[in-house]
């Protein structure tokens, strides 16, 4: 076969339009991001991390497990509810590359179905032995099924998400699974250099963020006691160096291996920021502190957000070697547009009202222990004892 | 043909969409209807001052939130996944014409996540008014996600005057949202009363299985109704091709006959059990109705699905990827050179075939040797025709072409909406017709051995 030249891979663009103005796609997919990375971060790290505190003795250890594995299925929902925000605005914006990308992995892509039904299962296990079930072993099974099926998927969407932007491997990978033209979709684009630069990045990022949810968690919401603040403090300080660590070399490497140079403009705070989170939470080695915790948090928050911004800036550089996202027509309506801004207004007003209610009541519950099914007290009073 | 085809053998990429669908309508009717009937129960229970029954509905609301904030969210999101897979072209028209409306509908969604946390893991611990209030929160969010999914579904059916007109608005209130959304809720009713059924026949204790029983009776027999009115309004708002694709697929008359038949003998069980005699709700009733239900719930996502061809969306975009309007064109250039990803490979593996300017020339496939020709043939089978048919497998050419001579094949290839009105028109020119012919000649079986009709087989 001839080689084909991947610009004529690319379908036509729509002859709807961009629903809305590329730059707005941007700033939701970007925002998205970054808000799916918190949750994100914590069960791709944290259930590592959890598992790996299952081998260790003592009752700081059980405890710090407990603490990261008990929130866990609310992170989940939230991280697959967080995720689908960048995805509809990547489906929009970069349609072109990214259906021809995944029909190129498909079944690798599918299979992200199946493995992170059976991986937020094994959380709710994880969690429920955590909280006395009766089938300890399993529980520990369960963390370590979690553990490696979430970064097992977060490898699948780091393939999907650089062959979106390697359009050179599309040709050999097609050939490679070739069906008279169509594809079978068995592949996995583990040639690019960037790849595992890029995975392992995402993980010492999630390290650091971990760590950061271990301090502020520490520091607000459950302060351990005697030999645990010791140990928790211990193991963030490890874990955000750990994370630190991995996340400059591999952000070197994949520096290296970009088809593009990044500018110091976005490198900066891509890699400063997290080196300040690190710096804020070793500073706690000895004690935790509720301020340099919460800095630490707000910090590494804005960490994710210059990450999210960067990669984005990177995704379009390496794109318009192949094609002018922006160029597409623009068919904005503006009453859907608003009618989502005021709805999401509101969503939020409704989110945050349960959320404080649902804190009212675990700090009410923490001062009088629930009492198991509640009572059937007349509506308006409480039904904790 | 705009995007690079996904081979899935036996099945089809396709059907791997009917397949999430359906597990995730199972789900997410449950999410919704089984979300009103926390919040009406919550709300009796606390008034009543019934222990037992709270005791009840929280264990019902942990196996709810297992089953739909996982399974159905996953399951929901698994639905984007596939059809981005199977059917690029339509969904990158649906995002486009919905994006906000899919935004919108996000918002809802994570409402309705939080609530669905909150009623659960706030047990006991929330107080009564607010827990009430955010089980209605729940499902009230949860109902008008349904409205707003039903809109992008129904639009697939009938998108009405939006072809013409556009605007999202047209789009949304399209001829089949009402009774999609009728049936839809009617459905989520049904089914939560069977879930409800269920749950209660193995955790509740008898006294309040008969009670639950009676009470879901309610729900179940209005839901059963509203989804034979919206199923009636569904039909007479179809376009004319679907009612006739109806009428004319055996698959389809019986699969309908089935829905009918079952949603009848449930809405009978409904009156003669749970609502005239609710200590019937036992085990095994439970596990029946269930089953009838669920069964009668996937054959109607199976004709909702299969009654659209030849489209994906209707008169919007064809089955096999493309555009109506892109179909002369295709005829006076090629399929070949009209696809991006066909141009491409078909340039790289038979140069022999493009013109000076670098174009496929059709005419130059009649140059090419007959096994070269074939393999050009399968190229046009993979792009023009895999969405429905498998080689072997579900709608399998060989099954299907068993025995038909070459002259049966061309003329099936060139004229397959004349042959059948529910396949899209052949989108190429009569030398890829004559390619696609001599690869489906390759692949169809002889007729069945033994079969004679020239009286050497005997007889009496």
């Amino acid at each position: 076969m001839s080689p084909i030249d991947p610009r004529q891979l690319i379908g036509p663009a729509s002859p709807l339009g961009s629903p809305a103005p590329f730059w707005l796609l941007e700033v939701f997919k970007v925002l998205g991001f970054t808000l799916h990375q918190v949750p994100m971060h914590l069960w791709y790290a944290g259930l590592p991390l959890a598992a790996l505190l299952g081998l260790l003795p003592g009752e700081p250890a059980r405890r710090l497990r407990a603490r990261l594995l008990g929130g866990m299925p609310l992170i989940v929902a939230a991280g697959i509810n967080l995720g689908i925000v960048p995805l509809l605005f990547t489906q929009v914006a970069y349609y072109r590359v990214f259906y021809p990308a995944g029909v190129l992995i498909a079944w690798p892509w599918f299979s992200v179905i199946v493995l992170l039904t059976v991986a937020y299962y094994a959380v709710y296990i994880a969690a429920l032995g955590e909280r006395g079930g009766r089938r300890p072993r399993l529980a520990r099974a369960a963390v370590w099924v979690a553990a490696l099926l979430f970064p097992a998927i977060g490898f699948i969407f780091a393939n999907l998400f650089s062959l979106m932007t390697r359009l050179e491997a599309w040709p050999a990978l097609a050939a490679r699974t070739d069906a008279a033209g169509a594809v079978t979709g068995l592949a996995l684009h583990t040639g690019d250099p960037t790849l595992l630069p890029r995975w392992l990045m995402l993980f010492g990022l999630a390290l650091l963020t971990t760590a950061g949810f271990i301090v502020a968690d520490a520091a607000i919401l459950s302060p351990p006691q005697g030999a645990g603040r010791a140990f928790t403090a211990r193991v963030a300080g490890t874990a955000a160096t750990a994370g630190l660590a991995i996340f400059l070399v591999a952000g070197w490497r994949y520096a290296q291996t970009a088809p593009v140079d990044i500018p110091l403009f976005w490198r900066a705070p891509a890699a400063g920021l997290p080196a300040i989170t690190w710096l804020l939470i070793v500073l706690q080695r000895g004690e935790i502190a509720r301020p340099l915790a919460v800095a630490a948090a707000l910090v590494q928050f804005a960490a994710l957000g210059a990450n999210a911004a960067a990669r984005q800036w990177l995704q379009n550089r390496e794109l318009a070697r192949y094609l002018d996202l922006a160029a597409e027509p623009v068919r904005l309506e503006w009453s859907p547009l608003l009618l989502f801004l005021v709805l999401f207004v509101l969503g939020l007003v409704v989110v945050a009202w349960i959320a404080s209610q649902m804190m009212a009541a675990v700090r009410m519950a923490a001062d009088q222990p629930a009492r198991a099914g509640g009572s059937a007290s007349p509506a308006g009073r409480r039904t904790t004892s | 043909m705009h995007y690079p085809w996904w081979s899935v053998p036996a099945l089809t990429a396709p059907l791997l969409i009917a397949i999430v669908a359906v597990l995730h309508v199972l789900v997410s009717h449950y999410a919704v209807g089984g979300g009103l009937f926390l919040a009406v129960e919550i709300g009796r229970a606390y008034r009543a001052g019934d222990e037992a029954l709270l005791r009840y509905l929280r264990s019902h609301a942990w196996f709810f939130v297992l089953l739909t904030v996982v399974f159905g969210a996953i399951t929901g999101v698994g639905i984007w996944w596939t059809i981005g897979l199977a059917s690029p072209l339509a969904t990158e028209v649906l995002i486009h014409t919905f994006l906000f409306g899919w935004a919108i509908e996000y918002v809802f969604f994570v409402i309705e996540i939080a609530a669905a946390f909150a009623l659960s893991y706030g047990w006991g611990r929330l107080p009564p008014r607010v827990h009430q209030t955010v089980g209605w929160l729940y499902a009230i969010a949860a109902w008008i996600s349904l409205v707003l999914i039903t809109a992008i579904t129904g639009f697939m059916l009938n998108p009405g005057r939006w072809a013409t007109t556009g605007g999202f608005w047209t789009a949304v209130f399209n001829p089949q949202f009402v009774p999609q959304v009728l049936a839809r809720t009617g459905g989520a009713l049904l089914l939560a009363s069977l879930y409800v059924y269920l749950h209660a026949a193995v955790k509740a204790p008898p006294e309040l299985r008969t009670l639950l029983g009676a009470r879901s009776a309610r729900p179940a027999l209005l839901g059963a109704l509203l989804v034979l009115s919206g199923g009636a309004l569904w039909y007479l708002f179809l376009p004319a091709s679907a009612r006739a694709a109806l009428e004319a697929a055996s698959t389809l008359n019986l699969l309908m006959l089935l829905i009918f038949a079952l949603t009848a003998v449930v809405f009978i069980m409904l009156y003669l059990g749970p609502y005239r005699n609710p200590g019937w709700v036992t085990t095994g009733f439970a596990i029946l109705f269930f089953v009838l239900g669920v069964t009668a719930f996937t054959a109607g996502e199976f004709i909702r699905e299969a009654v659209r061809k030849p489209y994906v969306i209707y008169n919007v975009v064809l089955s096999n990827g493309i555009y109506p309007p892109e179909v002369p064109r295709l005829r006076a250039v090629g399929f070949l050179e009209g696809g991006t990803w066909t141009r491409a490979y078909v340039a790289a593996r038979w140069p022999a075939l493009l013109d000076r300017a670098g174009r496929i020339a059709p005419a130059r496939l009649r140059d090419l040797p007959a096994a070269e020709r074939v393999e050009v043939g399968r190229v046009l089978f993979q792009y023009h025709c895999n969405a429905c048919h498998a080689v072997a497998g579900y709608s399998g050419m060989r099954a299907l072409t068993r025995g038909w001579s070459r002259p049966m094949l061309r003329d099936l290839v060139e004229h397959p909406e004349r042959v059948r009105f529910f396949m899209p028109p052949w989108a190429g020119t009569p030398e890829e017709a004559e390619a696609l012919a001599d690869y489906l000649a390759a692949v169809a079986p002889p007729p069945p051995p033994g079969m004679r009709y020239d009286g050497a087989g005997g007889g009496p």
